[in-house]
């Protein structure tokens, strides 16, 4: 679904109070598009009438000297990018996917990539929102500062919840000067078992990278890295500190350049559709994580080990997927990026604090029109009673 | 159940000496850090483990009480005080730290364990706990998760909000609940983030998990002094602009110089110059050496007459120490001291620094500036006599029109201090009636009653419900 063919297109922030207003007094459900690239997840999502935000676009403020940004939700992080370059500045954001996703949609779904290792999530750079809420109300959040305790946090409150709540119109953002020297080192290693090692070793080097991440091999060779699995480090700075931090990752073993590109081709890197799944626990058990596909085929692997995360693409629509979440389950944290239908209606556990969740969404939008049957909400199995409300 | 029947069912939850109901007991719970406000709670009861806190809580529940949590009163915006009939429910019994997790450089610690005991505790380790408010060595983390404290370090660190990884919430209606956690990313809405910062209106935090950092290998600190705060502004500016990333850029003003410099406290500050800035770069020590020499550039460039680096921890332990006891320094000006707290986009801080000094100089106060400068986080402090009525008075004036000034140049009201009571007046001009009123509605959430710390932090009146409903329309 593209949003030239959708029915309803929003200019203004206006527009989509407009809209809202309408739909909720029709009980009319509404799915809210950016450019179309996260969409429902594969969520089994309920027919809705779709709302196209990629009209409301724009740079509204830009103060290089604050490195702080304003935009309207429908920019693309391309834009975005084009526009601080000239400044020597970036929103350190790259979520997987393409530059061609929208600023909205990034902070609505949470989405982050590589550089979450030394620049956090959505959550770390969101310093205030536009968000007209399920009742037509525009409401502000946060402000334009990058120090602020005004007021309850709406703003992380709507960051991450997947326009259940309110539909962002407005994002302000904290950036980042551009660092002199910007490089990525490929470091093949000696099989599986040099993982756990590797990683490690990477983590107390004296080196500050900007993305550690860690490849298995078959995703290692799909992106041309040779037949080992394979840690990227992408180490930035001052030109003088450079040689210090290559030389601190030396003990890992050869490292061999990469061309600044190899980031972009690991965030597109899935085939269309793959289900792709992220599993978490604490760092230190990373290893377990990342055994957790099995002797599955075909899945990639890739991993941050700082954060603790592995994420899984698994190329085939059969039961692969279940069967990893069903290997997850009790173990780790699964949050599935994409799944085909059946794996939702069988999701393995229920959202944490369900009941303070449903109490959230009916106080943002009491109608119930905003994405409906949309992760985080998404519907689960039967659950025992949660302990929250 | 009338008080004293309240007070003898907290006294079999807590013991005798868990229960504080006489006047005299309760007087140090009447005021936090700001001198402005001074309310004696009725009743305030000290639990010292957490199924006490528990117990307590469902107490209140069940007898509909409103209460306020208190970590060690440190606040500066009236926000752990206990207006009406809510009593105080203090936490700072609780302080033990549960476990430093070395390798996945975690902490569990209860709500009243001291920030810097923290710090200390992780030390061997060789992490610390990065929010570092100029009070950590009393506040608690508690406290901290409530106010979203900041310190010097965030600037670099980020704030309270980006190190607690998991917070386990007893709400007030007594159910318990663990929001976020440590052991991978959380699905669902970002609740815990909504709870960082709600100033006790969400509930008690009953353990707090946060993420320890490793200690910097390289640590630089310098000193540039200046002949106007404008020229110190202009360099802060600069270096955040350049890219350069300082753990800290702390600026003081004249005033606050003399101030540290004629106490206990001093640090070796140039006595007469008008501005001094403390930056502090930390990391990987390849290429420290060279970011020093680019500061000192910038500051020489902006204005500096000289730039010192200290020698030796000695020294920089030294200079921090001026920075951090600037508050209290300033009892030597005059007996009570107004701590304010804005942020502006930092472009903005020559001007408004400017305004903020024509501003004192028409009300006739001095004003003490000592804040964040990288962040933009002003503190135009003001010392005052609080006996005489006019001075409290042109106080109250100039501290309207700084705030004005802060908002106009595209600011908020407060970075670090929170809203409590002191800033209720100021979120109408920063949100309107919509946004007001679904803040209303996300502490509806947590805590539908309105038990939890009532009258704090969103002004009810200016919410749209209230304009909406005709009793409130004849009341306006």
């Amino acid at each position: 679904m593209m949003p030239a063919d959708t029915a309803l297109r929003a200019h203004t922030t206006q527009d989509v109070a407009a809209i809202i207003k309408d739909a909720g007094a029709r009980r009319a459900p509404l799915r809210i598009v950016g450019r179309g690239h996260w969409l429902d997840a594969g969520a089994p999502a309920r027919p809705a009438t779709p709302l196209a935000l990629d009209a409301l676009s724009g740079i509204v403020e830009y103060t290089p000297g604050d490195l702080t940004l304003t935009a309207r939700a429908g920019t693309t992080l391309s834009d975005i990018a084009a526009v601080t370059a000239e400044h020597g500045q970036w929103l350190a954001l790259d979520p997987f996917g393409t530059d061609d996703g929208t600023i909205g949609a990034t902070i609505a779904t949470a989405s982050a990539g590589p550089l979450a290792h030394a620049f956090g999530t959505p959550r770390d750079v969101a310093l205030g929102l536009e968000v007209v809420t399920g009742d037509g109300s525009i409401v502000r959040t946060g402000g334009r500062v990058v120090k602020n305790v005004a007021g309850f946090d709406l703003t992380r409150l709507f960051t991450g919840s997947w326009g259940t709540l309110g539909v962002i119109t407005e994002v302000t953002v904290r950036l980042r000067a551009r660092p002199e020297v910007d490089e990525t080192w490929a470091i093949a290693l000696d099989g599986d078992a040099a993982i756990g090692a590797a990683c490690r070793a990477a983590l107390g080097a004296a080196a500050a990278p900007i993305a550690l991440e860690l490849l298995d091999a078959p995703l290692a060779a799909a992106l041309g890295l040779g037949t080992s699995p394979t840690v990227l480090v992408r180490l930035a700075g001052a030109a003088a500190a450079m040689r210090a931090q290559r030389d601190a990752l030396r003990p890992l073993g050869a490292a061999a350049p990469e061309p600044a590109d190899i980031w972009q081709r690991l965030r597109a890197a899935e085939p269309a559709g793959s289900t792709v799944l992220r599993l978490s626990q604490l760092p230190d058990r990373i290893g377990d994580t990342w055994q957790l596909a099995g002797h599955a085929r075909p899945v990639w692997r890739h991993a941050s080990p700082s954060r603790g995360i592995v994420r899984m693409i698994i190329h085939t629509a059969d039961d692969t997927a279940a069967a990893i979440a069903r290997a997850a389950a009790g173990r780790c944290t699964l949050i599935a990026e994409r799944a085909p239908e059946a794996f939702w209606t069988d999701g393995p556990t229920p959202v944490p604090n369900a009941t303070l969740a449903a109490r959230v969404r009916a106080a943002f939008d009491p109608a119930g029109i905003l994405n409906p049957g949309l992760a985080p909400d998404a519907p689960r199995s039967p659950a025992p009673p949660p302990a929250d409300g | 159940m009338t008080r004293a029947e309240l007070a003898d069912a907290l006294r079999d939850i807590v013991g005798p000496r868990g229960v504080l109901s006489r006047a005299s007991e309760l007087l140090p719970l009447s005021a936090d850090g700001l001198p402005t406000y001074r309310i004696p709670p009725s009743l305030a009861v000290l639990p010292s483990t957490r199924q006490q806190v528990i117990d307590v809580v469902r107490l209140l529940a069940r007898e509909r009480v409103p209460f306020v949590p208190r970590g060690a009163g440190t606040g500066l915006s009236a926000g752990a005080l206990a207006t009406g009939d809510a009593l105080i429910v203090g936490l700072n019994r609780l302080t033990r730290i549960l476990y430093i997790d070395p390798v996945n450089r975690l902490a569990l610690v209860e709500p009243g364990a001291v920030n810097v005991s923290l710090t200390r505790a992780a030390a061997a380790h060789g992490l610390h706990y990065a929010p570092d408010p100029s009070s950590q060595s009393a506040c608690t983390i508690g406290g901290n998760v409530a106010e979203n404290s900041g310190g010097p370090h965030c600037l670099k660190y980020g704030v309270t909000l980006n190190h607690v990884v998991a917070v386990t919430v007893l709400l007030p209606n007594g159910k318990i609940c663990t929001l976020g956690g440590a052991d991978g990313e959380t699905r669902g809405y970002d609740l815990l983030g909504a709870f960082v910062g709600s100033e006790g209106c969400f509930g008690i935090a009953l353990d707090v998990t946060v993420r320890l950092v490793p200690d910097p290998p390289a640590v630089r600190t310098m000193l540039a002094d200046f002949m106007s705060i404008e020229a110190g502004a202009r360099a802060t500016s600069a270096v955040i602009a350049s890219g350069i990333l300082p753990a800290a850029i702390e600026m003081m003003d004249g005033p606050t110089i003399r101030a540290v410099e004629a106490s206990i406290y001093a640090a070796g500050y140039p006595a007469d110059a008008e501005a001094v800035l403390l930056v502090e770069l930390d990391g990987l020590e390849a290429g420290i050496d060279d970011e020093v020499r680019r500061v000192e550039a910038m500051c020489i460039d902006a204005g500096a007459r000289t730039v010192r680096i200290a020698r030796d921890d000695t020294e920089r332990a030294r200079l921090w120490q001026g920075r951090k006891k600037a508050f209290g320094a300033m009892g030597r000006i005059a007996p009570a001291l107004v701590v304010q707290d804005a942020v502006i986009p930092r472009t903005r801080l020559p001007d408004v620094l400017h305004t903020i000094h024509e501003i004192a100089a028409r009300w006739n106060i001095q004003v003490c500036n000592v804040f964040h400068a990288g962040d933009g986080n002003l503190h135009p402090n003001i010392a005052f006599d609080p006996h005489d009525a006019d001075a409290t008075d042109r106080v109250h004036h100039a501290m309207r029109e700084i705030m004005r000034a802060c908002i106009d140049a595209g600011g908020t009201i407060t970075g670090e201090h929170g809203v409590g009571l002191d800033k209720l007046e100021y979120m109408p001009l920063i949100f309107s009636p919509e946004s007001l009123d679904a803040q209303c509605r996300l502490r509806g959430v947590f805590d539908p009653e309105r038990r939890a710390n009532p009258g704090k932090v969103v002004p009810i009146h200016a919410c749209r419900e209230w304009f909406a409903s005709p009793a409130a329309r004849t009341l306006a």
